[in-house]
């Protein structure tokens, strides 16, 4: 403990963690510039970027196992940058959940609980209740990780991360080797148990959909530097980077200039669900009318991406996957005079 | 086919040959150890049964040979695992070129033979049982240390990572975490040593002199020089019990921090 240190409590008293200008670099090569940011008690927060980006690196900082060069981690208004793992009091779900392969699901739990010295019996019973918390069977408790399913092992590691109580949940891409199913399902449920637990949590994913679906809040990464904090909507329609517009979903992004929406230069996004289907007639005043002939048709199901050129320029739609065009087919659609978002001036066109 | 058919079959001969070069040796040993010896010329008299090599074996000058072969042996195996666990435990992680040399490091002194660190040691340490002990924990050492890098390389260690970060000290996760994931390459590695150490002949014969004389080199000199071949028989056989009783032994579920 850094006595001499002023404490951020009274400036950020939410903040229950507080990066300052968190550098660090790995073989001669900086894998995080100056991040700053802050975490909100009982929130859900989602550190979000693509492989690369720096994101583990950042919850390893968090975690107590890299020390930053420079920068300064707060834990709930207290200077813990050169606190070790063990006095942080954080709890982590790792990538590829490193259960304990010699304990059971309930000894996996209990083991926060007894190394702070909570008697054994107490911290089974403690173990249980989590177990219920996290929706484990009673059946697979005394049973041993390699003979549990791969969302039973998401349970136990979401529950051992949580049994003792953490002032932040830390989770490294928890749910990258579930099959899509139970990845929706885990997704839902981590949701609910975060809600019921009341815990806050950062969540590093280089999914979009996850981020997108799961958080309060976002924090993008790109290359070691934070691109963008702020709510998913907030990230989603008003990007402050091409990049980020990208990342997050298809995107349109025009470079080219549209008449009454953005100069030459100027980086317009408008995403593919802006653009509507209909035919001149339809238009109003406003509206910019784009007519073309279908580039590319990739098939989601319940709606189907469309890439058709119009003027030079390759957009990408969305229409309802029971008429979908074929290549070839001409597309006639329409951007609203309220679509988009001219990304380089930070405003609506 | 499905692929444990496979498997048996490609195992088949290998295993084949062995039980066809041990089984008849065992058999013959066996027989052997319950005969009488021969007057003369002869090993033994075909025929003939008796128990006096194994009374002889448990009562008075045996029994001493026994409990000093078992000592030893013991010796040789605490003092490897002594040695292997921190010299391998860094290893765990190496890659590459790190771990080739490392590998080499730890082979290469062993691939000159056995009798040329030996004579070494016969150079630079008096005789007596320690020169003997450390020459048989220097035998065995590379054999132990590669079965146990085997076993800690297989282990995912992110787990003493996750231990720290629930809130255990350094400590704690060594006992509780990193000795039990061990436990069965130590253990292995401890079994390697003892039956090892059990059957240890060179060392005691060349560096320790009649003092640390072991149930291996007593069954030679019964056998070449005394021309006692049923005594040697039944020092064999009983040396392959002890053996075989090592590499059976299984470490206790607790030690291994099991499921209840």
């Amino acid at each position: 403990m850094h006595g001499n240190e002023p404490s951020l409590t009274s400036a950020e008293p939410e903040a229950i963690l507080r990066l300052s200008g968190v550098s660090f670099a790995h073989g001669g090569q900086t894998v995080l510039h100056g991040i700053d940011l802050a975490l909100v008690a009982g929130t859900l927060t989602t550190l979000l970027g693509p492989s690369g980006s720096g994101k583990t690196t950042l919850l390893r900082i968090i975690a107590g196992h890299l020390q930053p060069a420079p920068g300064t981690v707060w834990l709930g208004g207290q200077n813990a940058t050169h606190f070790p793992p063990e006095e942080r009091g954080l709890g982590m779900v790792h990538q590829h959940l490193a259960l304990f392969p010699h304990l059971s699901a309930r000894r996996n739990i209990s083991f926060g609980l007894e190394v702070r010295g909570v008697p054994r019996r107490e911290a089974c019973s403690r173990a249980d209740a989590t177990l219920d918390l996290v929706g484990l069977e009673v059946t697979a408790r005394d049973r041993l990780p390699d003979t549990l399913s791969g969302g039973q092992k998401q349970r136990v590691a979401i529950g051992r991360a949580l049994a003792f109580g953490p002032k932040l949940l830390l989770l490294d891409e928890p749910f990258t080797a579930l099959d899509r199913q139970l990845r929706q399902q885990m997704r839902g449920e981590l949701k609910r148990i975060q809600r019921e637990s009341g815990v806050t949590t950062l969540l590093v994913t280089h999914d979009q959909e996850e981020a997108l679906g799961l958080s309060e809040s976002i924090i993008a990464l790109r290359d070691g530097r934070v691109v963008q904090q702020g709510a998913p909507a907030e990230l989603y329609q008003r990007p402050r980077d091409p990049w980020l517009a990208g990342f997050l979903g298809d995107a349109n992004l025009v470079t080219t200039g549209i008449f009454m929406r953005s100069q030459p230069g100027e980086v317009l996004l408008v995403r593919p669900e802006e653009l509507l289907p209909g035919t001149r007639r339809d238009h109003g005043d406003g509206d910019c009318p784009l007519i073309g002939q279908a580039h590319s048709v990739s098939f989601r199901g319940a709606s189907c991406l469309v890439t058709f050129e119009a003027d030079g320029l390759f957009w990408k739609m969305l229409v309802p996957g029971e008429n979908s065009p074929r290549v070839g087919d001409r597309i006639e659609s329409i951007l609203p005079a309220t679509a988009g978002w001219n990304i380089s001036r930070g405003c609506r066109p | 086919m499905n692929p444990g058919r496979v498997k048996a079959w490609l195992t088949a001969p290998a295993l084949g040959l062995v039980v066809a070069l041990v089984l008849p040796t065992v058999v013959v040993l066996l027989r052997l150890a319950f005969c009488r010896p021969a007057h003369g010329t002869g090993f033994y008299q075909p025929g003939s049964f008796t128990l006096e090599h194994f009374q002889r074996l448990f009562s008075g000058d045996g029994v001493a040979l026994l409990a000093f072969t078992l000592g030893f042996a013991l010796a040789v195996a605490a003092g490897v695992l002594l040695l292997v666990c921190p010299l391998v435990w860094p290893m765990r992680h190496w890659q590459g070129g790190w771990l080739l040399a490392g590998a080499l490091l730890l082979l290469a002194p062993r691939l000159a033979g056995p009798l040329a660190p030996l004579v070494a040691l016969k150079r630079v340490l008096p005789q007596g049982v320690l020169a003997a002990w450390l020459a048989e924990v220097y035998l065995i050492l590379p054999y132990a240390a590669l079965v146990l890098l085997g076993h800690l390389r297989g282990v995912d260690w992110t787990v003493l990572e996750t231990a720290r970060g629930l809130g255990a000290r350094r400590s704690q996760v060594l006992r509780r975490i990193a000795l039990p994931l061990a436990l069965p390459g130590i253990w292995l590695a401890g079994q390697l040593a003892l039956g090892w150490g059990l059957g240890a002949f060179l060392g005691p014969e060349l560096l320790a002199g009649p003092a640390g004389r072991t149930l291996a080199s007593d069954l030679h000199h019964q056998a070449f020089d005394n021309s006692r071949w049923p005594l040697a028989a039944a020092e064999g056989t009983v040396l392959l019990l002890l053996v075989g009783l090592v590499f059976l032994a299984r470490p206790p579920r607790r030690w291994l921090g099991e499921a209840p």
